[in-house]
């Protein structure tokens, strides 16, 4: 390959048929004693008018009649050579000093004659980059088709987002980074939406899979039940308040029958049932009392008869094994979704502000379905501090707000070829909008734009390797293609 | 002169040198003739005829015209074509490159074509006198590209020309250009050699040209373009008293009734049958052959083979290039406008 040449941060490289790269491989152009790291970002063919024409040309005259060469010099070869040759044009993303030192300084201009260009593997990249780490988690392949990985430290204190089309594999990285995570000991909630992570405790061959104990599938109203003392107060005024939009009026008369219960050491569900139904209060705050109190009856979360799901005893079971806590959403109605959401975020703050559990790493999908507004500040500003680092799963980047995307620090990009999904990406990303638009259009079904702290700021392709656990949450077909 | 020396040089006029009186009356202008005539302007110094001729009026030249009509016999007709570029200059002498199309075509439709090329010559002072070519003109071909150059397409045409003659049976050789012998043309290619063959495999050869240096013939063509289909006109006699080396017999032709006025040399064979052959077995597309134009656009540079060339020469002759410069560019500079 050769420079062609330079514009801004960006270079032209002529790469003829053998010159093999593909979007997203890492270069490094040496110049003497400097060298600079470029991304290829996108291909195309060298063009020049007179080619183009040469070409349609000798397809007319190819069509008219069939051809016999005499080409004693072998011209046609070169010939072909030519037509086939091909600009790759790069990004630049560092250059290295000569001390073998990573820097941004890329203003200077290397050698179009003398300048070497050669590929760069994964494990040069890395040590350019000094990317180590104690807690691997293998997610595929990359570049020339070498094993990469991240390091479960990227994610640790972090806030990262999963983004892509439909069936893109947004769900299959997560699993994958899910499943590694508590191989390492770590503890993870995930708000399952199609209950498709119930089958991280299997492998594919329907073997109990690495974490198979350390799974604990919560599905709300029955093994996910709590007890009113042990959600709190808080808890329960986040979720009226958020969850059932209970007014303000209504929520002062239900705390007072509360307290009332809370002094009688009669707190439960029937006796706030009861309490509601007599209590002395205005007839409307009543049948607003009434209307959010069967509802949370009828979504059975809360139990007066059962111990009752408690987070710090399946965390202190787990000792230092790691657990994966999965919230099964798929059967339940969206007003029972917020509720068990707020309860559990509500919960789990609690928890981690008495040091009674762990950090916590939280997946959620699709969650702008369950999660309301206001709280999503909240989730990245306050709760990162107390210790839940969340990993978004959406297809719908515009779902989620500039401000988080400001404060994210690592996206895994998926396939999208949407204008307008790509323009918001591409606005809001750490890369600039050539690179997005020009890589993630273009990307397969299970590869993905890996960018931000887990690559150290160099956007990478990763082709995520298939997952061996069972694939659970599949769309329910009519028409089933005939297997035989 | 005094005067001129004693005054300020921009204070003087033209008037005072005489220049434009000297310039005026270095030709008679004769502009008043020009009144009232019908006119073409010039482009690029390219030859442009009249759409629809220059009538009848200004001929003086009473051709026959005769009408011939298709003769579809399966007879093949194959033309030749060529081109030659020059692709670098030493101390010693320069490299052309030359390229050949042969298209064939039976019944009307086209049957295959042959690319022959690029190929590569290098003329110096020992490949010129090895060329059979008288001293003088060996000299000049040295001295100027142009005649090089035709140097070049000639000897190769002939060549392809010759072995088509002496391969082919009862067939029609086309080929770009009047027929007439060349100074350029080696002893064993010659067109009379070519026609020695012709004839003896029953081949007939026709020269075409889309236009011609004689202004007589453009004017003799005239009554043709009032001809609703297939024609032509003898002009021989003309031909012949303005050149002394043509060879076959020589017509002003129009192979359609859209198509312009071409001039046919034909050789080894009646017009009639000649001219018919071609129009029933070659495609003939605005009044020109289609295997000519096959054979011309298969024959002609591209701007990639060009650059392949250099390439092939860089790399297999152990050449060095030198930095160049156009020397006229850099003397004159350009105003773009």
């Amino acid at each position: 390959m050769k420079i062609l040449s330079k514009d801004g941060n960006e270079l032209l490289l002529l790469a003829m048929k053998e010159d093999s790269a593909s979007k997203g491989d890492y270069m490094l152009v040496e110049d003497r004693r400097r060298s600079m790291i470029v991304q290829i970002y996108d291909e195309e063919y060298l063009s020049s008018q007179s080619l183009v024409e040469d070409i349609v040309k000798e397809e007319v005259v190819n069509a008219s009649s069939v051809e016999s060469l005499h080409d004693p010099l072998n011209i046609g070869i070169l010939s072909k050579l030519i037509r086939d040759a091909r600009v790759f044009r790069a990004k630049l993303r560092a250059s290295v000093n000569g001390e073998g030192r990573l820097s941004s300084e890329v203003a200077w201009l290397p050698s179009r004659v003398e300048s070497k260009v050669k590929r760069l593997s994964m494990a040069e990249i890395d040590s350019f980059l000094g990317r180590t780490g104690v807690f691997p988690i293998p997610i595929g392949k990359a570049g020339d088709d070498e094993d990469f990985e991240i390091y479960a430290e990227d994610l640790d204190g972090k806030l990262s987002i999963i983004t892509g089309k439909k069936e893109s594999g947004k769900s299959h990285l997560s699993k994958v980074l899910v499943k590694t995570l508590v191989q390492h000991g770590a503890f993870v909630i995930v708000f399952d939406l199609n209950n498709e992570y119930s089958g991280l405790g299997w492998n594919k061959d329907r073997t109990p899979s690495a974490i198979h104990n350390r799974i604990h599938l919560l599905d709300p109203g029955k093994s996910l039940r709590f007890k009113l003392d042990y959600c709190g107060k808080a808890a329960i005024s986040g979720m009226l308040k958020n969850a059932l939009d209970m007014p303000a009026a209504s929520l002062r008369e239900f705390f007072r029958i509360w307290d009332w219960l809370e002094n009688k050491q009669s707190l439960g569900i029937d006796a706030i049932g009861n309490a509601v139904n007599t209590w002395n209060i205005n007839e409307l705050v009543r049948d607003a009392l009434v209307s959010r109190y069967h509802v949370i009856q009828s979504s059975r979360l809360f139990a007066d008869d059962s111990p009752g799901f408690r987070f710090e005893n399946v965390i202190s079971k787990s000792g230092a094994a790691g657990a994966a806590i999965i919230v099964s959403m798929g059967n339940v109605p969206p007003t029972v979704r917020r509720m068990v959401v707020e309860l559990v975020l509500s919960k789990v703050v609690d928890l981690l502000e008495r040091q009674a559990i762990p950090p916590i790493f939280l997946f959620a999908e699709e969650a702008h379905l369950y999660i309301r507004e206001t709280y999503w500040e909240d989730i990245i500003t306050r709760m990162r501090h107390f210790g839940i680092y969340t990993t978004f799963i959406t297809n719908q980047p515009d779902a989620i707000s500039d401000g988080i995307y400001r404060q994210v620090d690592n996206i895994f990009l998926f396939n999208f070829t949407n204008d307008s999904d790509l323009d918001k990406i591409s606005k809001v990303s750490l890369v600039d909008n050539d690179t997005i638009r020009s890589i993630v259009r273009t990307l397969p079904q299970r590869q993905c734009l890996a960018i931000g702290k887990a690559v150290c700021d160099l956007p990478m392709v990763v082709k995520v390797a298939a997952a061996d656990v069972l694939t659970m949450g599949e769309t329910k077909k009519f028409f089933s293609k005939k297997t035989s | 002169m005094r005067t001129q020396l004693g005054q300020p040089f921009s204070s003087q006029s033209l008037g005072d040198f005489g220049v434009i009186e000297s310039v005026s009356g270095c030709l008679s202008p004769k502009l008043d003739a020009l009144r009232g005539k019908r006119i073409i302007f010039s482009r690029d110094d390219k030859k442009l005829v009249p759409h629809d001729g220059w009538g009848l009026k200004s001929s003086h030249f009473c051709g026959i015209v005769t009408t011939f009509t298709p003769i579809h016999d399966n007879t093949m007709v194959a033309a030749v074509d060529s081109s030659c570029i020059k692709m670098a200059e030493t101390e010693e002498g320069s490299l052309y490159a030359v390229k050949c199309g042969i298209a064939t075509a039976i019944d009307g439709r086209a049957l295959m074509h042959f690319r022959i090329g690029p190929v590569l010559f290098y003329l110096t002072e020992s490949s010129a006198s090895d060329s059979e070519l008288d001293d003088r003109l060996a000299k000049a071909v040295l001295l100027d590209d142009d005649m090089a150059k035709r140097l070049v397409r000639v000897r190769s045409e002939r060549a392809v020309q010759k072995e088509l003659a002496s391969h082919l049976v009862g067939s029609t050789i086309l080929v770009d250009g009047s027929l007439r012998g060349s100074v350029f043309e080696d002893s064993q290619r010659s067109v009379r050699k070519i026609s020695e063959d012709c004839i003896l495999r029953r081949n007939t050869m026709i020269g075409v040209s889309k236009a011609t240096r004689f202004r007589p013939l453009e004017r003799a063509s005239g009554p043709l373009l009032k001809v609703p289909g297939p024609a032509y006109i003898d002009v021989d006699v003309i031909v012949k008293s303005l050149i002394r080396n043509s060879a076959g017999s020589s017509s002003m032709v129009r192979l359609d009734r859209s198509g312009p006025v071409l001039r046919a040399d034909i050789m080894g064979g009646s017009n009639d049958e000649s001219l018919g052959r071609l129009v029933g077995n070659d495609p003939i597309s605005r009044g020109y052959p289609e295997t000519l134009r096959l054979a011309h656009h298969i024959s002609t540079f591209t701007g990639t083979e060009v650059t392949c060339l250099r390439s092939h020469v860089l790399n297999n002759y152990d050449v060095t290039e030198l930095v160049a410069d156009d020397i006229r560019r850099t003397l004159l500079g350009s105003i773009s406008v």
